[in-house]
């Protein structure tokens, strides 16, 4: 730390200037920087009119959406905001508590309240609406706080019941968005914006995942009738492109599936996204399973496990974590390749941009709502790789504290 | 130690003209026949590639053979799957690279298969781990992940992970060979102290103090057969086949 030349401005002049030629490039590119960076916030403050997204603000979240039952996606938000930051803190204290504020976590809480505070001013949403986003961050920092607070006090036999809360908090999301169980339904073709596309991808992320494993363990299976089928699927799936699978979802998918379960047109996309992703999935579980070596599948049998356990406890373990980051790739691609819904005329983020920059009274915006969109996109991606690397941090057993 | 009168003792690995082909069609199984009765210990040595590996795998299923018939503690070897299982959980192997599951601790490789396959309480099965460790030397290790631990290190905890599954049979296929020079002893006396409390093993291995030491028999294979079969004083001093001869000069 106390080594010469580690201050910040010395590191910079070292890395930037340490020789004439790798400061003169150092010097163009830093210019070139920012030229462009002055030119895109000079456009963004005084040349961009964001009325179109502040007029339009609701309908990118949430498309056509029953004004009346907006309720219902305020108390999923505010639900999925206290499951974060619950889980959040927990990962942080348990299963070994680390500092309570890392840097990290200091630095995203101040960029949250940030974003609470400029996106709504930015947006020029009515105070009421204000006010929800304002609790909303407000409950997802003190959930992280109580839970980092009190998380060692949960006893250990409660502890491993705690992940359950996603895949419940996702089936009561589905309900609280599409209706029943007393409330009113909204069916598909109302939903859209953010709403369709994070659906629809949280949905195909969520399944594509064990279809690819159980795909990638066919691939290798001795079964040659099992391996063939693995085979062609995945060869098929990877070499048509998703735009022709979605149409051809579209018009083939009713005839495949039994009556009552023709889903309606944004489940048979999602399900044609959930079949394309499975195959890229299977493919980054199979290098993940070929990482393995084969002894440790002998070490398992020859302990008595039979086949399943074995692949439960030893091989898809290690499988995984090193399919993790290629696997987390596959679901960026496909949060991405969800905008090929609006092709197929689906209002999601992209279909509802479309629809509002060919509204006569918004005409030539495009470069404003192309920017949001992008914005938007990059966030999500962001969150998923950063979790991603979360994850890939805690699994590996040499990291953890535990060793200590 | 047993070896003195091995008919009067149980029988428990019989193996008869056994004979395997690898599926390219090499032959490495050529008929061989063995058998180990309880409490025995039996080295197997012999040039590489002569089928050592192949065939001791082949009395847990590990690989399968196409020809003669095995019998292990009682149970005829059969392509059904719950009779290997069966199998599989009375017969423990240790094997060259160890291959301990790195993302367990040392601990959870112990208790995994007893727990598991045997259905034993967890508690109990810990309790039992860890006299295990303590009995191969590594108590203090337990919490510890096997890529933090030396070689020789990692080999007693295989040791130990099958002894964890309670079998009465022990398989090992060059448990030493890819240990450093200094780590060597420490396994071996881990294994002779099991031959001591009569475990039955069938040991492939080119430690010829542990086979003079320890061994019931010796048994020398080459190309995928059985060439001699004696007492270790025997087959050290006085080999009766050429090929023997040969072996035990190119080793010393
Ligand atoms: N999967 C395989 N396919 C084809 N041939 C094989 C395969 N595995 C082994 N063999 C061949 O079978 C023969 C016996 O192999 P094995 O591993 O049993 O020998 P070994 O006596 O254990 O040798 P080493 O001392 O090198 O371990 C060798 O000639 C080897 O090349
Ligand atoms: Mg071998």
């Amino acid at each position: 730390m106390n080594t010469p030349g580690s201050s910040p401005l010395q590191r910079l002049r070292r890395e930037l200037f340490a020789s004439p030629l790798d400061g003169l490039i150092s010097l163009l590119l830093i210019g070139f920087l920012l030229a462009v960076g002055l030119a895109v916030l000079r456009w963004m403050l005084f040349q961009a009119q964001w009325a179109v997204i502040q007029a339009n603000s609701t309908l990118f979240a949430v498309g056509r959406y029953p004004v009346d039952q907006q309720w219902r996606l305020w108390l999923l938000t505010s639900l999925l905001a206290l499951a974060s930051g619950l889980s959040w803190g927990l990962l942080r204290r348990l299963p070994h508590p680390g500092p309570a504020w890392p840097r990290n976590d200091r630095l995203a809480v101040g960029l949250l309240i940030a974003l609470a505070v400029v996106a709504p001013l930015a947006l020029q949403l009515q105070a009421s609406v204000q006010l929800r986003w304002w609790l909303i961050t407000a409950s997802l920092i003190t959930s992280r706080w109580a839970a980092g607070r009190w998380g060692q006090a949960i006893p250990p036999a409660l502890r491993r019941w705690i992940p359950l809360i996603w895949p419940l908090l996702y089936l009561a999301g589905m309900v609280l968005i599409s209706g029943g169980l007393g409330l009113v339904s909204v069916p598909p073709s109302e939903w859209g914006g953010l709403l369709l596309t994070l659906l629809t991808a949280s949905f195909a992320i969520l399944l594509c995942f064990p279809l690819g494993v159980l795909l990638a363990l066919g691939r290798r299976s001795e079964l040659p009738l099992l391996r063939g089928a693995s085979v062609l699927y995945i060869e098929f799936i990877r070499g048509a492109p998703l735009i022709t699978l979605l149409f051809l979802g579209q018009n083939i998918l009713g005839f495949l599936l039994p009556g009552g379960l023709a889903p309606d047109r944004v489940w048979r996309a999602a399900w044609v996204l959930t079949f394309f992703a499975a195959a890229y999935v299977a493919e980054a579980v199979r290098s993940g399973l070929a990482a393995l070596p084969p002894g440790q599948l002998e070490a398992a049998r020859s302990l008595g496990l039979p086949m399943p356990l074995a692949l439960i406890h030893v091989v898809l373990p290690q499988a995984l974590r090193v399919a993790l980051p290629a696997t987390v790739g596959q679901f960026i691609s496909l949060l991405q390749d969800t905008t090929l819904l609006s092709l197929i005329g689906l209002l999601d983020l992209l279909g509802t941009a479309r629809t509002v920059m060919a509204n006569p009274a918004f005409l030539g915006k495009n470069g404003e709502v192309y920017l949001v969109l992008a914005v938007l996109f990059w966030c999500c991606c962001a969150a998923l790789g950063l979790g991603s690397r979360a994850l890939e941090h805690r699994l590996n057993p040499l990291s953890s504290p535990a060793q200590a | 130690m047993t070896s003195s009168t091995p008919s009067a003792a149980a029988v428990m690995i019989e193996a008869r003209g056994v004979e395997k082909w690898y599926p390219n069609g090499f032959q490495a199984l050529r008929g061989v026949d063995l058998t180990v009765h309880q409490g025995e210990v039996v080295v197997i040595m012999g040039p590489s590639g002569s089928g050592k590996s192949t065939f001791i795998r082949t009395f847990n299923a590990l690989e399968a053979f196409q020809k003669g018939s095995i019998t292990v503690d009682g149970m005829a070897l059969s392509d059904d799957v719950r009779n290997i299982d069966a199998i599989r959980r009375e017969v423990g192997m240790v094997f060259q690279q160890f291959n301990l599951f790195p993302h367990l601790t040392v601990l959870q490789n112990l208790t995994l298969a007893p727990v598991l396959v045997r259905r034993r309480p967890r508690r109990e099965v810990e309790r039992q781990a860890l006299d295990l460790l303590e009995r191969v030397g590594i108590h203090e290790q337990a919490h510890k992940y096997p890529g933090q631990l030396s070689g020789g290190q990692q080999q007693r905890v295989a040791i130990a992970r099958s002894l964890c599954m309670e079998p009465r049979i022990m398989l090992f296929d060059e448990p030493t060979s890819a240990l450093d020079p200094e780590m060597v002893q420490e396994v071996l006396e881990v294994m002779q102290e099991l031959a001591r409390d009569g475990m039955t093993m069938v040991v492939v291995t080119h430690e010829l103090r542990f086979a003079r030491r320890v061994a019931s028999r010796v048994v020398l294979m080459a190309d995928g057969e059985v060439v001699e079969e004696a007492p270790p004083e025997q087959f050290f001093t006085n080999p009766r086949h050429e090929r023997s001869r040969q072996f035990l000069s190119q080793i010393r």
